[in-house]
Formats: structure tokens, C-alpha cells, sequence
């Protein structure tokens, strides 16, 4: 008895680590795709020294320093932590192989084309990033930039999209298997859904650049992740009314769902508000909460089951779990390692604290 | 073409790709954190800013191919599940580990740790620096041990049974000790050893032809390369026939098909073992790949080694032959690398887990439509960025210490276009 039930704990608890490697990618990962989109916007690039400030372009020439070498303020900001926030999302995908290999293979297949978008997405966007820096020219620097741009727009609509999906249930079949097809994907639910996290990932990104830049710059960055906070909570509000009128998710523990939607509101609601008084430290901390939230939604919302359908039997955690004996060996590496991993990611969080400026090396 | 086809031709591009650069990031981050070290440990200031012009310039190099190392490599962790959700369904209880240990332990770290390492220059202690190469260095072989043992399950599957159609894992152990991994391993860390120091010997070389004036900087680097190639290919070649046996042990057909005798018993038994079919891999590929990684690995071999001779009283800097020598040898070892990654990997086939589970079957039965433009698209996008990724390479190589950007502390320009910044020179 006490042996099947701590079976059934273990089982959670890996559950709530991918949830927990998920919403730290949504978080990392979502700053960096809403930066990208806005790099061009907020990089201050091209439109140095704006708002009465001509004095400071004009000074020796020296603005044309900042043009040939296409230092970009935006990119600046996530430059230390990026290489790091990709990891989360492989990190989510070996404990999903390795922890859930039956919801690994019916998930990833049945959502093929979207993964394979996000995957497109990411490839182009994370070499871009780090790529664009090498480029000789202007000319090579705008097609790296439109690359970064596509790159953070592509997956963060995506991600959306499957959340979406996930929330409202897919068509398995009698194998267990499932394919979804562009009228699951484009219904006005799950088009919500994705409008909703391409808009919060960008008003996340406009919160970091405005967390880990000059004054000057974080004020424009207040008042872009203001007007793309409106846009989220927009699209976040359809995809609410048309669940309540059942054309939406369908959530297996309604209560549960409930609150964490209530809080999820809530947390549009405060970063709205801090935004709009300037609140740099509040506002990230919000759209942390609005990002890293909708796992929550799903994975709490849909328990026991990873897996809903819309037409018969979901996948519960018991059918998608890997082998007990398979789960106590990833358990002992997962408890020292775990640990370690939050401990460096933090460090660096740490070590690269504070505003950029003159003493960070830029590279990419 | 089948759909299994098209999905076969976009994991081996994924993989094809991945892997040649993987192989130079393995080769030069050990190198990378050797001449780090060396610069930590200079009291003299001229030698110390050499060797930390050093550092910068191949830590550079590194960087720019790690950049497609890390996009192929994610793409990677998603390739099992996409189309080949067979396999998952069959062997995730015991396939699925190792993948997740590797990310857990091993990538996150490295890539954490790398992010930290580019922009630590300058703004992290002096020795917190230099450990984080030495950390990435690691996790890089800690990675690719784990992959090891993943791909070794796949060439001779150990420590697991069978029940209800699905391998359970019964005995860690023997997953961790698998003869066909740990032999591949020491051979793929010594053949990206290899790489990494005729990456170097080659690129300083060129440097020398160019009559560079950095002449204490590549000639230290050039004596690094050699030496770490030298030593390494010698051992490629030795540890490459270890793995002769363990074939002949493991898989039958692989060792005829290489034997060139053999192949009808092998497939005689192999369809009284597993029911009629065809077990026989592409032989003439399996050949020439194998017959053109051994003469690469030992013409390699015997040119490091007669160079790095010539290096006493700096013999080999006077003669321009053996210098165009050195820099037309860089692209050998990737070559050779093709060849043996062929070997293995085709030399499996039909299989995906040897004896238990064929590719053939693995796959998720994604239709043709859908595998055929995800397939167009990722070679499409792996090629352009490989491609450009070298011409980057090459042109930072070429260019020389000069323009390395890595690490380059100059303070942001006066008038950077952030006001905030401008207003603190001004203050000042």
C-alpha cells in the first residue's frame, strides 16, 4: 500500500518538475522571444539620443560608432542569461522522454506541424541572436534582425497555440495516438490562446529591457509593454468568454482551473498596473506570474490527466509515466541535480545583476 | 519516397550536421580552456596579454561554431518524438534516461556556463573565469557520454528486458557499461581531439603563410595544435580498431559487410532469428566510408606527427610547403568524422534498437505531405546556417586577433545611443 503510494507521489513530483522546467522556459525563454520581437523597437539602434537629446548624437561623430558596430540595447539586456534560457525547453523535453516517454511520442508526433514551427523558429532566432553581431555589414544586420524578430514572434505564437490545444483537448484515437489539423489549430479558441502568449511574451520582454536598462530606455520600454499588455489581456479575455459559453477549454478540475485563471488575471492586472506607474521590478515580477501561470493552468486544471480528448479517454499520468524502476533511478540523480542546477542558474542570474552599461562586454 | 524516408533524410541532415559541428566544439573547448589557463597563470604582463589575445581569438572560433552546435542539438532532443515515436513506445523505459540525465546534467550546465564565460571577460574574478571553460569542457564530455550511452543502447541494447511488447530496464549498470558505447566514446573524443588540434595547426599555419606579426601567438598555438593532434591521431586510429571486436560480438552483419565475406550467412541467420526481410545495410557505402575514414585517420596521423618533429628550432615556420600542407589538411578529419558516423549509423540499418525494433517501424506514420515540408525545411535551414556559419568561421580565422570581439572590454562609445549611459559620460 505505502509502496504504490509513494510509486503515485514520485510520479507527481516528476510531473511538477516538467511542469516547473516548462514555466521556467515560458519565463526565461518568454523575455527572450519578447525582447526579440521588440529588439528593433527598443534597441535604440538607429534612433539614438531621441527626445531632446541632439546634442549627445551630434557629439564628434562618435554616433556612428554605435551604428557600424550595432550594439543593440534589447539584445544587450538578455545577452548573459540567453544561452542559458534555451536550456530550460531541452531540459523539459529529456525529463518528458525520459520520465513520460508515452506522452512524448503521442504528444510530439500529434503535434508535428507546431513543433515543427517552434523548432524552425527557435533554430533561426537563437543563431541569429548570436550570430548577428558577426555580420560585417548593415545590410547582413537587418536580415539577422528580421531573423531575431521572426525567431521570438514564431514560437511565442506557437506556444500559444499549443497551450491552446492542450486546454481544449485533442482527437485521439483508438490507438492512443492523435493529428491535429489546421481547423484544430486555427479555431477561435486556440487562435486566442496564441494571441494572447505572442502578445505577453512581448509585453515580458518590454518588462526585462525595462528591468536591465538606462532610465531613458526603460521608460519606452513602460509604455510599449503597457500598450502590449492591453493586447494580451484582450486576446486572454476571449479565449475566457469562449470557454464560458463552452466553446472553449474544457477542464477536467473545474475549482482548481478557476483559481489559477482568477490568479492569472490577477497577475495581467497588476502588471498592467505597474507598468503604467513605472514599477520596473512589480511589472516583471507580474508578467513572471502571467508567463509561467498557463502550465500551471494545465497541468493542475487537466490532473490526473496530461493528455485530454475531445472525443473519448484522455492520457492519464499512470499510462504516460516511465516504468517504476526507471523513475527511482532518474529520482536519485534528479534530487542531487535538481538543486545544483537552480543554485548555477541563479548564480548567474546573480553574477550579471544590475543595469547594462559600460562594464558588461557586449558580444552578441 | 516514403514518408519513413523523408523522415530518415531529416533526422540524418539534423544529425549529419549536428555532429560536424559538435566535433570541432569538442576538439577546441579543451584547447580553448589550456591556453586560458595558461594565461591565468602568466605573471608577466607582455607573455599574459599574448596569452589572453590567445584565448580570445580561438575561444572566439569556438563560440561562433557552437552556435549551430546548440541549434542542431535542440532540434535533436525533439527529432525521437516527432517521427519516431515507436521507438519512445517501445524503449522509452530505458532510452528515454539517459537522454534526460544528459540534458539535466550536462547541457543545461554547459550552456549556462558558456553564457557565462563570453561576457565574464573583464567582469567576473580572474579565477571564476577560467574555471567556468574548464566546466564547460567537462559538461561537454559528460554530455556526450550520456549520448553515448543512449546511441550504444541503440547499437547493442543491454541491461533491459522485454515484456508485453515494451523493454523494461533491469540492470543501470550494464546501461552504463555498454562495451559498444564506451569504445565508441574514447574513439569520438580522440577523433574530435584530432579535429580541434588540425583546426588549429591549420588556421595558425595560415597565419605564418600570411607572414602575421603574431608571431608568439601562433606559434604557441600552432605548437598546441600539433601536438594535441599528433598525440590524438595516433590513438583515433588504435582505439578505431578496439571496436573491430566489439562489432564482431554485437552486430554480425555490420562486421561482414566491412569483412566483405559474410554477408549471405549473416543474413541467413538474421532472417531465422527475426522472420523474413532484408538485413543487409548499403554495403558499398559502409565501405568506401570505413576504407576513406582509415586512410584520413592515418595520413592525418603520420602528418601531425613528422610536423610536430619539425617544429624543434622552428623548422616547420621556415618551409611554406609544409605550411600550405597544414592548412589544406583542416577539413580532412571532418571528413574522416562523416565517414565513421556513416559507418555506425548506416551499419545499422535496418535497425533503430539492434536485434529489437527497425526503423521501419518506429515511425510515427506522419503523413507524407507533412514529413516532406518539415524534411525540405530543415535541410534547407541547416545547410544555409552551416554554410554560413563557416564563411563566419573563416573570415574571424582570417582576420586574425585583431578583430576578435569576444571579450573586448572597449567602453561603450561616448554617444551610444542610450541617453542614460551618454548622461554618466557627461557627468564624469
Amino acid at each position: 500500500m505505502t509502496g504504490k503510494l509513494s510509486e503515485m507521489s514520485l510520479q507527481t513530483l516528476w510531473l511538477a518538475l516538467l511542469g516547473l522546467l516548462l514555466a521556467g522556459y515560458f519565463v526565461l525563454g518568454g523575455y527572450d522571444y519578447g525582447v526579440q520581437m521588440l529588439h528593433g523597437r527598443l534597441g535604440g539602434d538607429e534612433e539614438g539620443g531621441d527626445g531632446g537629446n541632439g546634442g549627445n548624437r551630434g557629439s564628434g561623430g562618435s554616433g556612428a560608432v554605435g551604428g557600424p558596430t550595432g550594439r543593440n540595447g534589447a539584445l544587450d539586456a538578455i545577452a548573459p542569461f540567453f544561452l542559458g534560457n534555451e536550456v530550460w525547453l531541452v531540459a523539459f523535453t529529456g525529463v518528458l522522454f525520459g520520465a513520460f516517454p508515452h506522452l512524448e511520442g503521442t504528444l510530439l508526433s500529434g503535434l508535428y506541424p507546431l513543433i515543427v514551427a517552434i523548432l524552425v523558429g527557435l533554430v533561426l532566432g537563437n543563431a541569429a541572436v548570436q550570430l548577428r553581431g558577426r555580420a560585417r555589414g548593415a545590410r547582413a544586420r537587418r536580415v539577422w534582425s528580421a531573423l531575431i524578430v521572426f525567431g521570438g514572434a514564431l514560437p511565442a505564437l506557437c506556444w500559444g497555440l499549443v497551450l491552446g490545444l492542450l486546454l481544449h483537448g485533442v482527437p485521439r484515437r483508438a490507438d492512443g495516438g492523435f493529428r491535429i489539423g489546421p481547423g484544430a489549430v486555427f479555431s477561435p479558441f486556440v487562435s486566442a490562446c496564441g494571441a494572447t502568449t505572442l502578445f505577453l511574451f512581448a509585453a515580458h520582454g518590454a518588462g526585462f529591457v525595462a528591468l536591465r536598462s538606462a532610465p531613458h530606455l526603460a521608460a519606452r520600454a513602460h509604455r510599449v509593454g503597457a500598450r502590449l499588455l492591453r493586447g494580451a489581456a484582450a486576446a486572454g479575455s476571449l479565449a475566457l468568454l469562449l470557454t464560458l459559453f463552452g466553446a472553449g477549454a474544457s477542464m477536467t478540475n473545474r475549482t482548481t482551473s478557476a483559481v489559477v485563471a482568477a490568479l492569472l488575471l490577477s497577475a495581467f492586472a497588476a502588471a498592467w498596473w505597474s507598468f503604467a506607474r513605472g514599477h520596473r521590478v512589480r511589472a516583471f515580477a507580474a508578467t513572471c506570474c502571467a508567463t509561467a501561470l498557463p502550465v500551471l493552468l494545465v497541468g493542475a486544471g487537466h490532473y490526473p490527466y496530461l493528455l485530454i480528448s475531445s472525443a473519448g479517454q484522455g492520457l492519464d499520468i499512470g499510462h504516460a509515466v516511465t516504468d517504476a524502476a526507471t523513475l527511482r533511478i532518474l529520482s536519485g540523480f534528479g534530487v542531487l541535480v535538481v538543486p545544483l542546477i537552480l543554485a548555477y542558474q541563479s548564480w548567474s542570474w546573480w553574477a550579471f545583476r544590475g543595469r547594462t552599461g559600460r562594464r558588461h562586454p557586449s558580444y552578441f | 519516397m516514403s514518408a519513413a524516408d523523408l523522415a530518415r533524410i531529416q533526422f540524418a541532415a539534423t544529425t549529419g550536421i549536428h555532429w560536424l559541428f559538435v566535433i570541432l566544439t569538442m576538439g577546441l573547448v579543451p584547447l580553448v580552456a589550456v591556453m586560458h589557463t595558461r594565461a591565468a597563470f602568466t605573471r608577466d604582463p607582455v607573455r599574459r596579454a599574448v596569452r589572453e589575445r590567445m584565448t580570445r581569438f580561438w575561444g572566439q572560433l569556438y563560440v561562433i561554431n557552437y552556435a549551430v552546435g546548440i541549434v542542431t542539438g535542440l532540434v535533436m532532443e525533439f527529432q525521437f518524438g516527432l517521427s519516431w515515436s515507436g521507438l519512445s513506445k517501445f524503449a522509452g523505459n530505458v532510452f528515454g534516461a539517459p537522454l534526460a540525465l544528459e540534458t539535466l546534467i550536462a547541457f543545461f550546465a554547459e550552456s549556462t556556463f558558456l553564457g557565462m564565460w563570453i561576457f565574464g571577460w573583464g567582469r567576473l574574478r580572474s579565477g571564476v573565469h577560467l574555471t567556468l571553460i574548464w566546466l564547460v569542457a567537462l559538461t561537454a564530455y559528460v554530455s556526450a557520454y550520456w549520448i553515448m550511452i543512449a546511441n550504444g543502447f541503440m547499437q547493442h541494447p543491454v541491461g533491459y528486458e522485454v515484456r508485453d511488447g515494451a523493454a523494461y530496464l533491469t540492470d543501470f549498470g550494464a546501461l552504463l557499461s555498454n562495451s559498444s558505447a564506451l569504445v565508441a566514446l574514447a574513439h569520438v573524443t580522440l577523433a574530435a581531439l584530432t579535429t580541434g588540434g588540425v583546426f588549429v595547426a591549420g588556421v595558425s599555419a595560415y597565419h605564418f603563410l600570411r607572414r602575421t606579426t603574431e608571431t608568439a601567438l601562433f606559434r604557441s598555438s600552432l605548437r598546441l595544435g600539433l601536438w594535441m593532434a599528433a598525440i590524438s591521431s595516433f590513438f583515433v586510429v588504435v582505439v578505431g580498431e578496439m571496436q573491430r571486436p566489439v562489432i564482431e560480438r554485437t552486430q554480425p552483419m555490420k562486421d561482414a559487410v566491412l569483412d566483405g565475406s559474410g554477408v549471405a550467412e549473416a543474413q541467413a541467420r538474421l532472417v531465422r532469428e527475426h522472420g523474413p526481410g532484408d538485413y543487409v545495410p548499403w554495403q558499398d557505402t559502409l565501405r568506401i566510408s570505413m576504407d576513406v575514414m582509415t586512410i584520413i585517420g592515418n595520413t592525418v596521423s603520420t602528418l601531425t606527427l613528422v610536423a610536430a618533429v619539425l617544429l624543434w628550432k622552428d623548422w616547420l615556420l621556415r618551409r611554406r610547403a609544409a605550411l600550405y600542407v597544414l592548412v589544406a589538411t583542416v577539413p580532412f578529419p571532418f571528413v574522416a568524422s562523416v565517414g565513421g558516423w556513416v559507418v555506425r549509423e548506416v551499419g545499422r540499418q535496418p535497425w533503430l534498437v539492434y536485434g529489437q525494433l527497425t526503423v521501419e517501424d518506429a515511425f510515427s506514420g506522419v503523413s507524407t505531405a507533412t514529413v516532406a515540408v518539415s524534411c525540405a525545411v530543415f535541410v534547407a535551414v541547416f545547410a544555409a546556417l552551416a554554410v554560413t556559419n563557416w564563411t563566419l568561421i573563416t573570415r574571424f580565422a582570417r582576420r586574425g586577433p585583431d578583430a576578435t570581439q569576444l571579450g573586448a572590454t572597449e567602453p561603450l562609445p561616448p554617444a551610444a545611443p542610450l541617453a542614460g549611459t551618454a548622461a554618466l559620460v557627461t557627468e564624469r
